[in-house]
């Protein structure tokens, strides 16, 4: 998945750097930087970083084919890369199983919480999608499961929405 | 000099001091410390989704309180990383090391303890440090120009990138990426449209506080549930501060004595040194601190100085990158990023002009610092029975709550569904960079600096009349251009040497 995320990368830089190119004036009149400039140097620069990205993504992931070893899964690699940069080893907290199946539900839930706010309202939302995600994950659980979908929500739209006074997507019951 | 400082912290104090300002900061550094607790919920994450909560404050009171969660959650996120070997935010990563070891050793008591204390010392220092310094910088800044803006903004990106090792090139791309959202919008020089695609709500650009929840909120939200966070069960722990062995002996405070002084120095240089933060900060702390000690060999096995000095450092960090941040309106890593989101949310105007402008407002944050880590210390050690008792809390229960508020808050900012959604899709990419070693925080502060950025090369190109001399005619700009080029040409060199050295070697 990073090669692809690379790759993906690569390909918003690419697109981001034509548009520009396309819809943007790169000089003014007077041969001064308008406002497709900028842009464009970071869209040069996005191109060539993410090529190379992609390229040393690619050339990793070869290797680990080569060898048959595969690295550890990492808790937090930008930290990692600092501690190594500075010879500290701070991967004691590393190694774990990697869970991406529930990451994909998890999203899948989240996406699907904001899609339906504004038909139902942001109280209905917030209750499904806490009904949904705990008897997903917390089966065993259900009269705490739904004690606390109720109760989180009510107390967040009533911070949000009365205390606050923060607009909120209603449903057509009114709350 | 010194009279003029008093009068300054007296004028802050009676602001920081006032019963709706202690108030909001006693909530601030509570909801510090719990945001520090939680893995998956940094500084950043969570200064950004309550900054809706902060609407009905007046600006002061609501940076107070948002300042409270910055900092709080240095001292929170170190409890799980002593106890349950899981640090809380990423400035905490390095407290891991020796602050698990110390509690399997049976001693989680005394690292609470020194903890708090390293995090009270290193704050505190960082904050008189702050006093003295801030307002000498401002002025200073005050001759700066746009050539001085642009190569401090430029010198702390390549600083931020160059520091993730071998993930550098990702750290650099990460930053090309905020630069690139910061362009989506009107073009402040020339009126026209860029990246909108015939989009009214983009007109404004993109918001930043909707990416700085998603890449910091759900973002790390997803990586912990990919590092399988949620399918832990509670940690039932019990520390109290009525057991015997909950105190420090007297030979953790001799050893450490100038273990304090130096985290803290080195930690607030780093602060103060845009784009490098507290978690560098406490990581280069930590270095440090094993190599000038004769025994290294006790480090990693529950030695409190490698404890104390991570500790130290990203607290004095956390308060030295408020120095940019209050004196020049730049700020050093992703937290202090969305403070100053926050800061322009609230019509102030950063630059070396605001303490001169708004000297209630600098000086009442400054003065609720002082406050803010004497109250930390007392949380840190009689409320951490409490603190402790949060993580009886399963994290499967702990997501919905981060979900919510971040989705909420997102909507609630401007009733805008579309933000909404570019909050989800940060949130994915987020999650993305976090898991494949790219850097969220450059991309945020790319962001938020991208506008300051382009405006000031432009600048300096327009007054240079093309030829960029600005950059090597003025002397603060030749210092930095000669920084800038240090910080691309040395990693280059090194990297050339250490492939001829393999060379040599594998000749041999």
């Amino acid at each position: 998945m990073k090669k692809w995320f690379a790759a993906g990368l690569l390909v918003l830089a690419v697109g981001y750097t034509l548009y520009g190119i396309n819809t943007l004036t790169l000089l003014t009149s007077s041969g001064r930087p308008a406002a497709g400039f900028f842009p464009l140097v970071i869209g040069v620069l996005m191109v060539i970083s993410c090529a190379i990205n992609l390229w040393g993504d690619w050339r990793e992931e070869q290797e680990q084919v080569r060898s048959g070893v595969v690295p550890s899964h990492q808790a937090d690699p930008e930290t990692e890369a600092k501690a190594d940069a500075l010879g500290v080893d701070a991967h004691g907290i590393d190694g774990g199983q990697a869970f991406g199946r529930d990451v994909f539900i998890v999203f899948i839930y989240i996406c699907a919480m904001v899609a339906i706010m504004k038909p139902v309202g942001a109280f209905l939302a917030m209750v499904i999608f806490m009904l949904v995600f705990l008897f997903t994950f917390n089966r065993k659980q259900v009269i705490s499961n739904v004690i606390y979908s109720i109760a989180l929500p009510a107390f967040l739209y009533g911070l949000f929405k009365i205390l606050l006074n923060a607009s909120l997507p209603t449903s057509p019951f009114g709350f | 000099m010194l009279a003029e400082i008093a009068a300054n912290l007296s004028l802050g104090l009676s602001v920081a001091a006032s019963p709706e300002g202690f108030l909001f900061l006693v909530i601030g550094a509570f909801l510090g410390m719990i945001v520090g607790l939680f893995p998956g919920f940094g500084p950043a994450a969570g200064i950004a989704v309550l900054i809706p909560m902060t609407f009905g404050l007046t600006p002061t009171i609501a940076i107070i309180m948002l300042a409270g969660i910055y900092y709080g959650s240095m001292y929170g996120g170190t409890i799980t990383s002593i106890l349950i070997n899981t640090p809380g935010e990423s400035a905490t990563v390095a407290s891991t090391i020796d602050g698990y070891p110390l509690a399997q050793k049976g001693r989680a008591g005394p690292a609470l303890v020194m903890q708090a204390i390293a995090s009270f010392f290193g704050g505190t220092i960082g904050v008189i440090l702050i006093t003295a310094l801030a307002p000498s910088l401002a002025n200073f800044a005050a001759s700066f120009g746009p050539s001085e803006y642009f190569l401090i903004i430029a010198v702390g990106l390549l600083m931020l990138t160059t520091m993730m090792g071998d993930n550098k090139f990702k750290g650099f791309i990460s930053a090309l990426i905020g630069f690139a959202i910061g362009t989506v919008g009107v073009d402040v020089m020339s009126g026209q449209q860029r990246y909108t695609f015939g989009s009214a709500e983009l007109i404004g650009g993109v918001y930043f506080v909707a990416v700085a929840i998603g890449l910091f909120g759900i973002g790390e939200l997803l990586h912990c549930i990919l590092n399988g966070q949620h399918r832990q069960p509670a940690k039932r722990l019990r520390v109290s501060f009525r057991d015997k062995e909950f105190w420090p002996n007297k030979q953790d405070y001799y050893e450490s004595r100038w273990t304090f002084w130096r985290g803290s120095a080195i930690g607030f240089i780093a602060g103060v040194l845009p784009g490098s933060g507290a978690t560098l900060g406490s990581i280069i702390g930590y270095s440090v601190e094993k190599k000038v000690a004769k025994d290294p060999e006790k480090f990693g096995k529950g030695e409190m100085r490698g404890l104390v000095a991570p500790e130290a450092a990203n607290n004095a960090a956390s308060a030295g990158a408020m120095v940019p941040l209050l004196s020049l309106g730049i700020p050093g890593s992703g937290a202090t990023a969305v403070l100053l989101g926050a800061f322009l949310m609230w019509g102030l105007q950063p630059g070396p002009l605001l303490i001169v402008n708004d000297p209630e407002f600098v000086w009442g944050l400054i003065a609720s610092m002082y406050l803010g880590n004497m109250i930390l210390i007392a949380m840190s050690i009689f409320a951490i029975p409490l603190f402790v008792k949060f993580l009886d809390i399963p994290y499967v229960n702990v997501v919905p709550v981060i979900v919510l508020l971040c989705i909420i808050g997102a909507y609630a900012i401007n009733a805008s569904i579309i933000e909404t959604w570019i909050l989800v899709l940060s949130g994915l990419v987020g999650f993305a960079m976090k898991s494949y070693g790219y850097s969220p925080a450059a991309t945020v502060l790319a962001l938020v600096l991208g506008s300051m950025a382009e405006e000031t090369f432009l600048q300096t190109y327009i007054i240079s009349q093309g030829t960029m001399n600005l950059f090597w005619q003025r002397p603060v700009s030749l210092v930095l251009s000669i920084i800038l080029l240090t910080i691309i040409i040395v990693p280059i060199a090194m990297t050339l040497l250490k492939k001829k050295d393999r060379a040599n070697v594998g000749n041999a």
